[in-house]
């Protein structure tokens, strides 16, 4: 049966007709979209044609595309949030947020004295002390809650882990070797704190728990898509996935029945074998695809992140004088990856915070585009936090696309400005405004689960930029409009992912993909555009209502 | 592979990363290690199967991103799976004896020694660092790798000077010489197309094997290196003996024993300037090895040094 969808508003993302209030649906595609005065003729032309009033008070938007997420989201559900803003959770339970350590420690006891077992692992996350001024969490504050079971606390970035006495003790934690990635006190015993993996690797072998281990499990997928859900977005994508053989068709089998609210973009993870071998994987994926799960993209990870100094930065480096940061690949090898996957015609997406780092992945794309020339390569640059104009004009020329971490200006903004940019390069820092008056698509993110997924929320930081503590970064040149804004989190996102074609905007022919707002973001305006409630989505002309929400 | 039982006292794997950037010669030092094992049960963990030309006849089984050797087994990450595909090793049943890490060109090895501190059955051997001596001129100012270098030199515990060969004997003279003036207790050594002796990079052999017989093999004389074995006194105390070794650095490539002193029996490990010692409940053999370069006192120097009693 087909039907027509009646709302209080429809703002389509297609330039040729912006507006509508009646739209119509057909084998999960969109066969008109228009006014009530169209529906007549589209009852003699298609009908006959059911009509649906369940959403006539509502908004629909194209549903929405997070261009750059990990299904690491739908995981860390399994363990218990500890951040500090409120977020929601995949049951739409909405998790306060915790303003103080002693919060978290009050929070985790309550958890561990009301729990099943007391002697499993207890394990939490999002944990963000830089909003906590004076002192950092220890192993006494997390033996408070059980000296008699692991307890093990990751923070929002991922790349910190704090741990209590019983992991240390089981750990054998070595006084002798002075490692950096060890925080100590002022007597030099390691405090608690373990850097970069070490803290999830010594949390692994004391628990004798994968803490990674159902990274692609249905249960996962099926969490992640929860969440997806709950936000409006009806494409995410996994970036990346270095595919195991036989992941694909596991994760066919989840993504596939209708009852999963999200299309998936897997993005496989390039340098996850060597060049040719990795080309035949991805080849080999090719057929694995369906409707709802796609292995269309390629992933690097060039550098590592501003916030955790390991970012390689153009001079003058780092605000406070920390030493550059990492390449997480050699940029030799890069070059020879980019090549090996542009000459067989795959599109790449690469992580690349730095402004040094940027400059390098250009270098390394245009090699690749004189050695095979592609002219709609739309090969795309993932975060590319401080790119400058300069940086922007040349993607422009060079056909690249960017992916901006917009997000970063609310949650780490004031951080940059005072600590890793100062405030003329924080000003500067994800600069949606020069993207796109430079003429480079643009597309904006969350990089969830480092921060939430929320794509409302993530238009929300590129229009207004600022910072938690309510500071503005940088001035109108580098905010975007409203409407830039949406459609940056749905054409943008889809011409990103090579999707254009078939989502991103609601149009006949396009796939049924929308979501469902209780109100409209065009009437709400740029300032409460965080707080716009999602109802739910549509998925292929499924309809998905969210928990905790009124239909 | 099973599941081996909590951490807790079981036999130490020793580690040792092999850093240094690409095309400076890892693969070829890793596959002389893996064909000259020496009884060892080695595991190594690689960036890339497809460069290592690993002889057939070691090869007992491959699956997936694991080949099994005779004589131990290679595993292959590549991207950032380091941790993960590091926990799954810690959890083979039996440990090898050694893990050898083949670090990315560009990975700080540091991060990776770090493991080896929050894990009881792992003891950090050493980093060794190979420096390509064809391209150091190149990778010390390259514009966006050359921090990464340093880093990675200052990182190593001894410093491998790869591709002798390529280069003019004064040249590589004053690279020695640099690299002897800003890294002065780390000791270096040559190497070409990968061949050094086992004992150089991953240590004296188990410590059983120590305390029998000390196995000096006459490779190491024909690298032109020089080793000194000998039976320590046990009034000679730990402290002492670390200070001893010490007074000879740089020319100290490796040194090992397993002796007692007052406080009880003790192995003793030396690479490129780190000490470390191990408490063992075994009857200690008083047995020590000392390998080094040819700028080693000789043997009745290194006597009266190490063993006084007897002079
Ligand atoms: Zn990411």
């Amino acid at each position: 049966m087909s039907t027509i969808y009646q709302a209080k508003s429809i703002r389509t993302m297609d330039p040729h007709q912006p507006h509508a209030t009646h739209l119509a649906v057909k084998d999960g595609h969109i066969l008109a979209v228009g006014t009530g005065a169209d529906v007549a003729d589209w009852q003699s032309a298609w009908g006959p044609l059911e009509l649906n009033t369940d959403f006539a008070e509502r908004t629909l938007l194209p549903g929405f595309i997070e261009g750059h997420a990990h299904m690491m989201e739908g995981l860390l559900w399994d363990y218990h949030y500890v951040g500090y803003y409120d977020r929601e959770g995949p049951d739409g339970t909405i998790w306060p947020g915790l303003k103080s350590i002693d919060d978290v420690v009050a929070h985790l006891k309550q958890i561990q004295e009301t729990r099943d077992d007391p002697s499993e692992p207890l394990i939490a996350w999002g944990f963000d002390p830089i909003y906590f001024e004076g002192r950092r969490m220890t192993a006494n504050d997390l033996d408070s809650i059980s000296a008699a079971c692991p307890v093990a606390v990751l923070h929002a970035s991922l790349h910190i882990l704090n741990a209590n006495n019983f992991i240390m003790d089981a750990a054998d934690v070595k006084n002798a070797d002075n490692s950096e990635f060890i925080r100590r006190d002022t007597r030099g015993k390691p405090t608690g704190e373990f850097l970069g993996q070490l803290g999830m690797y010594m949390a692994m072998r004391t628990t004798n728990l994968d803490l990674l281990a159902a990274a692609s499990s249905p249960k996962t997928l099926q969490t992640f898509s929860q969440v997806a859900r709950q936000t409006g977005v009806t494409t995410c994508t996994d970036l990346a996935n270095p595919v195991p053989e036989g992941a694909e068709v596991a994760m066919r089998e989840t993504v596939e029945k209708d009852s999963f609210p999200m299309r998936l973009v897997v993005a496989y993870q390039g340098n996850s074998r060597p060049p040719e071998e990795s080309v035949a994987r991805m080849q080999a994926l090719q057929d694995k695809q369906s409707d709802k799960l796609r292995f269309s993209l390629v992933k690097f990870v060039a550098d590592g992140s501003i916030q955790g100094f390991s970012a390689r930065l153009k001079w003058p480096h780092y605000y406070n004088g920390a030493p550059n940061g990492l390449w997480y690949i050699e940029p030799d090898r890069l070059r020879e990856y980019l090549k090996a996957f542009t000459a067989a015609g795959f599109q790449c997406h690469v992580h690349t915070n730095g402004d040094e780092c940027t400059e390098v992945t250009l270098d390394a794309i245009e090699d690749a585009l004189r050695a095979h020339p592609w002219p709609d390569h739309r090969h795309t640059l993932q975060h590319c936090q401080m790119a400058s104009r300069a940086h922007f004009k040349r993607m422009k020329n060079l056909g690249v696309g960017v992916n901006l971490f917009s997000n970063h200006l609310y949650y780490w903004g004031d951080e940059h400005r005072a600590i890793t940019m100062g405030p003329e390069r924080a000003g500067r820092l994800d600069d949606a405004g020069g993207c796109l008056e430079e003429g480079v698509p643009l597309a904006i993110h969350s990089d969830a689960p480092v921060t939430a997924l929320a794509p409302l929320f993530t238009a929300w930081c590129a229009v207004n930029r600022l910072s938690s503590s309510g500071v503005t970064l940088g001035g109108e040149s580098e905010k975007i409009s409203l409407e830039q804004a949406l459609y940056a989190i749905t054409m943008g996102a889809a011409y990103s992912l090579r999707l254009d074609t078939e989502i991103g905007s609601l149009e006949v022919g396009k796939r049924a993909d929308i979501a469902i707002l209780a109100d409209d973001p065009i009437e709400v305006g740029a300032a409460g555009l965080k707080d716009i409630s999602v109802i739910g989505t549509m998925v292929d002309g499924h309809v998905h209502l969210n928990k905790g929400r009124d239909a | 592979m099973s599941q081996s039982p909590p951490i807790g006292s079981a036999p130490k794997v020793s580690l040792t990363i092999i850093a240094g950037f690409l095309g400076s010669g890892k693969t070829s030092l890793l596959n002389h290690l893996l064909t000259q094992s020496q009884g060892r049960k080695i595991t190594a963990l690689v960036n890339d199967f497809g460069a290592l030309n690993i002889d057939s006849e070691l090869i007992e089984a491959q699956h997936g991103n694991q080949v099994s050797l005779t004589n131990g087994c290679i595993c292959c990450s590549i991207g950032d799976d380091l941790m993960r595909s590091l926990a799954d090793i810690m959890r083979q049943d039996p440990l090898p004896d050694h893990l050898i890490i083949e670090a990315s060109g560009v990975a700080d090895p540091t991060r990776i020694a770090a493991y080896a501190a929050v894990d009881p059955q792992l003891r950090l051997d050493g980093i060794v660092t190979l420096v390509d001596a064809a391209a150091h001129a190149l990778h010390a100012q390259d514009p966006y790798l050359a921090d990464n270098y340093h880093k990675q030199i200052e990182a190593g515990h001894m410093l491998l000077l790869s591709k002798p060969d390529l280069v003019e004997a004064h040249q590589l003279e004053t690279l020695e010489a640099e690299l002897r003036a800003n890294y002065p207790t780390t000791p270096q050594a040559r190497v070409r197309n990968g061949h050094l002796p086992i004992e150089v990079v991953l240590g004296l052999q188990a410590k059983e094997q120590v305390q029998t017989a000390p196995p000096l093999t006459p490779q190491i004389e024909a690298h032109g290196l020089k080793s000194w074995s000998g039976h320590l006194p046990d009034n000679l105390s730990r402290n002492a003996l670390a200070d001893k070794i010490i007074s000879l650095a740089p020319h100290v490539l490796r040194a090992k024993g397993v002796l007692a002193d007052a406080q009880g029996a003790y192995a003793l490990h030396y690479a490129g300037g780190r000490i470390h010692f191990e408490n063992l409940d075994v009857t200690p053999s008083g047995h020590f090895v000392l390998i080094g370069k040819p700028e080693l006192p000789n043997a009745e120097t290194l006597s009266t040094l190490f063993q006084p009693a007897r002079a």
